[in-house]
């Protein structure tokens, strides 16, 4: 009984789920908890690596779903430029391999990888095992060929998945259907998924995340702090710790006298913020704040439902999930349920609430976690990339054994 | 080698242990080049809808693929190459040649992945040979 439905990959996906369940829960048969804790085993000794590398932060670690990944370590590199003249200046640029989601400077990726596979997760050269990338929506096919080729051909690996962040976010929920809204720091993804196939034709990307709000924060604590110099990463660290989404639009413009907080800056230079923690929450759900022409995140997401195909509207609706740094803001879920329920249409978005054993906040990581998932079930049953698949077709054979 | 002979041994070959559940070649006009026993009839609207889905990606997308009355969700296809198509733990490849369109239906256990490398290295192979 067990082993037939283990060969569907969705339904794997869910039958490992109640297996985390059921282990945690302890109300399942002793002999079936058994079997199932003995495959668990079995699958630990030859973990995978799963890396979801995403534009602020790159999220690594074995494949293990109910814990944190291994590694959190920001994407940002600076490449130290040494003088060999007389001048003993060394110049730091800091690079991002990693914009909006798509890696663009691969020389920087590479060494970024290197140093996450070799030095961070400890795995040795000449025994490479198998890998699992997440993917954003709509990633070019060429990056994704790209990414292959040099997982096979300078790393080698002997195994390889992708897959989309959309899908993994669900499946880090316990679901194969729903519709996911990923605010990262470079692009929100808007992405209904059935059955673990993401609707494209219905998917939204916006190309505005986190990035964003920094420097509408930035723009805004310098109109109110005039004599103050502010860095980007200042900011940043700014935004984190004081950003706040009112709790509706009403309250939005009570805002004008709310209290204003001094806050030490690490040079020692002291800044009010007021009103402008509201902004950063407020530009989500009316994006004229910043400038731009669009209609609020929660009336996208009613919308790109309402373009899929009727029968499947309330299974979408009901299964909404938050996922990406920028949902963790304080206030931001209960701002979204708030604009859910004004919503017009007859089924108003409901969020998921994550299984009580997933970690606190695995909205930030998400997609890493369903990788994790993911990674128990594809690389056992050899579904994923192989070196002789992609030795013998190239790297287009990605296309075709991933998704 | 005859058309048939290539849905016998090429395209209902065993991968992996596993087998197509029904597979064919079918000229873009919807004429049956070869097929497989329980491959299904399709209808003249079907192999319409197919080739408009090749030549403008999403047509198929709201309404369904419709292979022989059976309605299969639209996945992630290839622009003009692929739809893909999916029913259940089964479902369908369709890969469009120069001059055919090579079908493959798969149920459970064989997997999307599976169905894909048979469908779609035999079209390679047939885009080759020019055909």
């Amino acid at each position: 009984m067990a082993d037939d439905k283990r060969k569907n990959t969705r339904n794997d996906v869910v039958l490992i789920f109640d297996t985390l369940f059921s282990v945690s829960q302890s109300s399942v048969s002793s002999s079936q908890s058994l079997f199932f804790a003995s495959f668990y085993l079995v699958l630990l000794a030859m973990e995978a690596l799963v890396v979801d590398a995403g534009s602020k932060l790159l999220k690594a670690g074995a494949a293990v779903p109910d814990q944190s990944p291994a590694m959190i370590i920001p994407s940002q590199m600076k490449r130290m430029v040494d003088d060999d003249g007389p001048s003993t200046v060394s110049e730091d640029v800091t690079l991002d391999p990693i914009e909006r989601g798509f890696i663009r400077d691969w020389d920087a990726m590479e060494d970024l990888l290197r140093y996450v596979v070799y030095t961070g997760l400890g795995w040795e050269e000449g025994s490479e095992g198998n890998i699992l990338f997440t993917d954003p929506l709509s990633t070019p096919k060429a990056i994704r060929e790209q990414l292959v080729q040099l997982m096979f051909e300078t790393f080698n690996v002997s195994g390889f998945y992708a897959s989309e962040q959309a899908v993994l976010s669900l499946y880090a929920v316990g679901r194969i259907s729903g519709c996911t809204l990923d605010i990262g720091h470079g692009k929100i993804d808007i992405a209904p998924v059935l059955e673990g196939a993401v609707q494209h034709i219905a998917s939204k990307r916006f190309e505005l995340g986190g990035t964003e709000l920094t420097k509408l924060l930035a723009q805004e604590l310098g109109k109110s702090n005039p004599s103050t110099n502010l860095s980007m990463s200042d900011v940043e660290k700014l935004k984190e710790q004081y950003a706040n989404c009112a709790d509706d639009e009403i309250a939005y413009e009570k805002t004008q006298n709310c209290e204003i907080e001094q806050h030490t800056l690490p040079d020692g230079q002291v800044i009010s913020i007021g009103r402008e923690r509201y902004s950063v929450g407020e530009a989500l759900f009316q994006p004229s704040i910043l400038g731009l022409e669009e209609h609020g995140i929660v009336e996208q997401l009613v919308r790109i439902i309402s373009t899929v195909s009727s029968e499947n509207h309330r299974q979408l609706l009901e299964n909404t999930v938050l996922c990406g740094g920028t949902t963790s803001m304080t206030g931001f879920e209960t701002r979204f349920q708030k604009e859910a329920s004004l919503c017009s249409s007859a089924i108003r978005p409901t969020l998921v609430k994550p299984p009580e054993y997933m970690q606190e906040d695995v909205g930030l990581y998400s997609a890493w976690v369903g990788g994790a998932i993911l990674a128990k079930v594809v690389f056992p049953q050899n579904q994923h990339v192989t070196k002789a698949d992609y030795d013998e077709t190239g790297p287009s054979v990605v296309h075709r054994k991933c998704f | 080698m005859s058309w048939q002979t290539y849905v016998d041994d090429h395209l209902m070959c065993d991968v992996e242990g596993n087998r197509l559940t029904a597979a064919a070649i079918l000229g873009q006009d919807g004429s049956v080049w070869a097929q497989s026993a329980n491959f299904p009839q399709l209808k003249p609207e079907e192999i319409s809808g197919i080739n408009k889905d090749f030549n403008e990606p999403g047509t198929l997308a709201p309404t369904g693929l419709f292979i022989g009355g059976t309605k299969y969700m639209v996945i992630q296809g290839e622009p003009n190459a692929v739809i893909r198509g999916k029913k259940g733990a089964g479902g369908v490849t369709i890969k469009k040649t120069t001059q055919a369109m090579v079908f493959g239906i798969y149920e459970e256990p064989m997997t999307p992945g599976q169905c894909n490398m048979v469908v779609e290295r035999l079209g390679d192979y047939l885009i080759e040979s020019g055909l």
